[in-house]
């Protein structure tokens, strides 16, 4: 049987997809696949169920690169399979120690009650840090594919904007409104600038906070570190864009997954990106036949027992249709539409990682 | 808190403790809050949740559909189409309405800037939108004070406002910037209003969370932590769970062992066996934590439309009834 997903060539798999489809599911099923397959692989996840956790051994350490053993499963190669978890914060953390001009600057920064608001809930602040993370993995080179899982997104594909949204801000206007010096901004300041800056004065008038003066003094302590992120941010645009790096957009076969799959189909359109893959998590199996049980030699009551659960379950079954059939038409042409297998429960062990990836029928 | 801590939830519900019975001889604890926020983890129904509620509510005062995301996923269940917000032909005493933080800094700033001209291609400047995002909780804050006269609005009239809200990780972010602005600025105007809203959530016959769960480990799990961190770190009045999609057993487990030899049948049996066990296990635990539990049938039917939310509405209507 042919492999429908071919990761061979790749170095990179990108999942994407509103929250609770299961990105982090099919990200370490394809992981896994291609450890087994004979590549050493790192898998990084963002928001993994407690269950996934246990099962790629991350419960204990989370933010370190951790070997998850795979003699159980009888590998086909030498591969080797590592997972790490992402922590948005301690990644900022550590990106302002690393390019903080001097450590006044940093504490004063790390301190900052503005930044510590802003690490949290500035729009795109988890999905940069995973773009971090990233590069740092392939700056250590340890590993020859990288599967990543990406936030839960409120606006379709948040973690690959982020990069250039952070870069976006950092050489906006909006800093020299803030304050910090024109060089640093591109652009002169128009009247709408001003019209903003007169909000922000009213809003700081009405509240009491004088939040404006230390959003300034964080912005201007920002200023040094600029060149940093404007390179990083480069390099992850740069990055996405490679041959070898494969974007899967994950869906399930429910009614609000369509217009969320949609968005996230036209917003990688506006970012020159198209997906290696569409792929519909958690699709039931097919059903076993009525006639399994008309022969069968069971009482007549059980038999209309099974009867009604067949039937229900076909009901279920019979609900998916029509949504799989839109996110067919919603797929790009040359776009796979893949389907992994509904398991009927949660997937909990390697094992069920390896049954949903032959579901897709991916080769590493 | 005491099992029946909120109230109302166990109006909905048959009675069982009698602790429960006493908190309902308390006639304060009689109406629902005139607005309930669904929340849940993404996949447990929220939306259909909060369909079926607002529909159910209908039947009894003057009813608001309100989400945050303007997709309308909830109200889109009932059927409606949109070209225009506001009433719903279709159904009496159902108004569906569309919120976003966005759109209530839009209202803030014009207020601010009664100059049009200028207020509207400000709005639209990358520059601002990167400021305000700067200015942490500006426009989840401005969110829940719409929430805050969307619940005086309905108390005036009697009726309801149901929410159908994002996931219960946003939910409960946006529910805590009362909090974050009170820790920010311990004094002054802000501290005010930040208390204002506070009071607002606190307040059991205005505000209520109700939490969306399925029959499975990682939902049940969310579920409790969001519920935990509602009622104790955030100390909201009224906070339940809806455990949704539940099934009737059908097959015993001595059927499971008559039918050894037709795998695949057993199969499913067992699949059913085991959510059904879930939810009664989920169900003890919430309880045992002093959380009401509000079960709602899974509808084994091979659609899902406004016929279905209607039956999810006639088994909260009943629910309600019966008490």
């Amino acid at each position: 049987m042919s492999a429908a997903l071919d990761l061979a060539a790749r170095r990179l798999v990108i999942c994407l997809g509103p929250g609770g489809v299961g990105k982090t599911t099919i990200g370490a099923a394809l992981a896994l696949e291609a450890a087994l397959g004979g590549r050493t692989v790192d898998v990084m996840t963002i928001d993994p169920a407690p269950r996934l956790l246990d099962t790629l051994g991350l419960q204990i350490q989370p933010a370190t690169p951790h070997d998850v053993p795979l003699t159980t499963l009888k590998p086909r190669g030498r591969g080797r399979l590592r997972a790490l978890r992402l922590d948005p914060k301690r990644t900022f953390d550590r990106l302002i120690e690393r390019y903080a001009p001097s450590s006044a600057a940093r504490d004063a920064i790390l301190g900052d009650r503005i930044y510590r608001g802003l690490s949290a809930t500035l729009a795109g602040v988890a999905e940069y840090m995973a773009a971090e993370q990233l590069l740092d993995l392939r700056r250590e080179g340890a590993s020859d594919l990288i599967v990543l899982d990406t936030p839960p997104a409120h606006e379709a594909v948040d973690f690959l904007d982020a990069p250039r949204r952070m870069l976006e801000l950092l050489s906006s206007r909006a800093l020299a409104l803030l304050g910090a010096s024109r060089e640093m901004a591109r652009g002169p300041l128009g009247i709408f600038d001003f019209a903003a800056r007169a909000v922000l004065a009213a809003f700081d008038r009405l509240t009491g906070l004088h939040l404006l003066s230390d959003v300034q003094a964080f912005v201007r302590s920002l200023e040094g570190m600029y060149a940093g992120f404007a390179e990083r941010a480069a390099q992850v645009q740069a990055l996405i864009r490679e041959p070898a790096t494969m974007m899967v957009l994950v869906a399930t076969a429910e009614p609000q997954r369509i217009d969320q799959t949609r968005e996230f189909v036209s917003s990688l359109n506006r970012l020159g990106l198209r997906p290696g893959a569409l792929i519909i998590n958690r699709v039931m199996p097919p059903l076993p036949g009525l006639q399994e049980i008309q022969h069968a030699r069971l009482a007549a009551p059980l038999k209309r027992k099974l009867r009604r659960n067949l039937a229900d379950f076909s009901a279920l079954k019979a609900r998916e249709g029509p949504w799989l059939e839109r996110l067919h038409e919603l797929t790009p042409e040359d776009v796979p539409m893949l389907m992994a297998e509904d398991l009927g429960r949660e997937p909990d062990t390697l094992r069920d990682l390896v049954r949903i990836a032959r579901s897709l029928r991916v080769a590493g | 808190m005491a099992a029946g801590g909120s109230g109302i939830f166990v109006s909905l519900l048959p009675i069982r403790s009698q602790e429960a019975c006493v908190q309902l001889l308390c006639p304060s604890d009689m109406s629902l809050p005139y607005l309930i926020l669904v929340t849940g983890k993404g996949g447990t129904g929220k939306s259909s949740v909060a369909a079926a509620l607002a529909l159910a509510l209908s039947n009894r005062g003057k009813t608001v559909l309100a989400d945050l995301d303007q997709r309308r996923t909830a109200a889109g269940l009932l059927g409606a189409e949109f070209d225009a917000p506001g009433h719903f032909p279709a159904i009496a005493n159902l108004e569906v309405r569309s919120f976003t933080p966005r759109a209530e800094l839009e209202t803030f700033i014009e207020r601010i800037v009664p100059i049009k001209v200028i207020s509207r291609r400000m709005l639209r400047s990358h520059t601002f939108g990167y400021v305000t995002a700067a200015l942490p909780g500006l426009e989840a804050f401005l969110m829940l004070e719409r929430l805050r006269l969307l619940a005086d609005e309905a108390a005036a009239r009697n009726g309801f406002a149901v929410i159908d809200a994002p996931a219960s990780g946003s939910a409960i972010e946006l529910l805590s910037v009362p909090q974050g602005v009170r820790d920010l600025a311990p004094s002054g105007t802000l501290n005010r209003l930040a208390r204002a809203v506070d009071d607002f959530l606190r307040d059991p016959r205005r505000f209520g969370v109700l939490v969306t769960a399925r029959p499975e480990h990682l939902a049940i799990r969310e579920a409790s932590e969001a519920l935990a961190t509602l009622r104790d770190k955030l100390r909201i009045g009224y906070v339940a769970v809806v455990l949704n999609g539940v099934s009737d057993p059908l097959l015993s487990g001595s059927d499971c062992v008559k039918i050894h030899r037709l795998a695949a049948h057993r199969r499913l049996a067992l699949q059913r066996q085991a959510t059904c066990e879930l939810a009664a296990r989920a169900h003890r635990q919430f309880q045992e934590t002093g959380v009401e539990v509000i079960e709602l049938p899974m509808l084994y039917t091979a659609e899902f439309a406004r016929p279905q939310i209607a039956t999810l509405a006639g088994a909260l209507d009943q629910l309600v009834q019966e008490e």
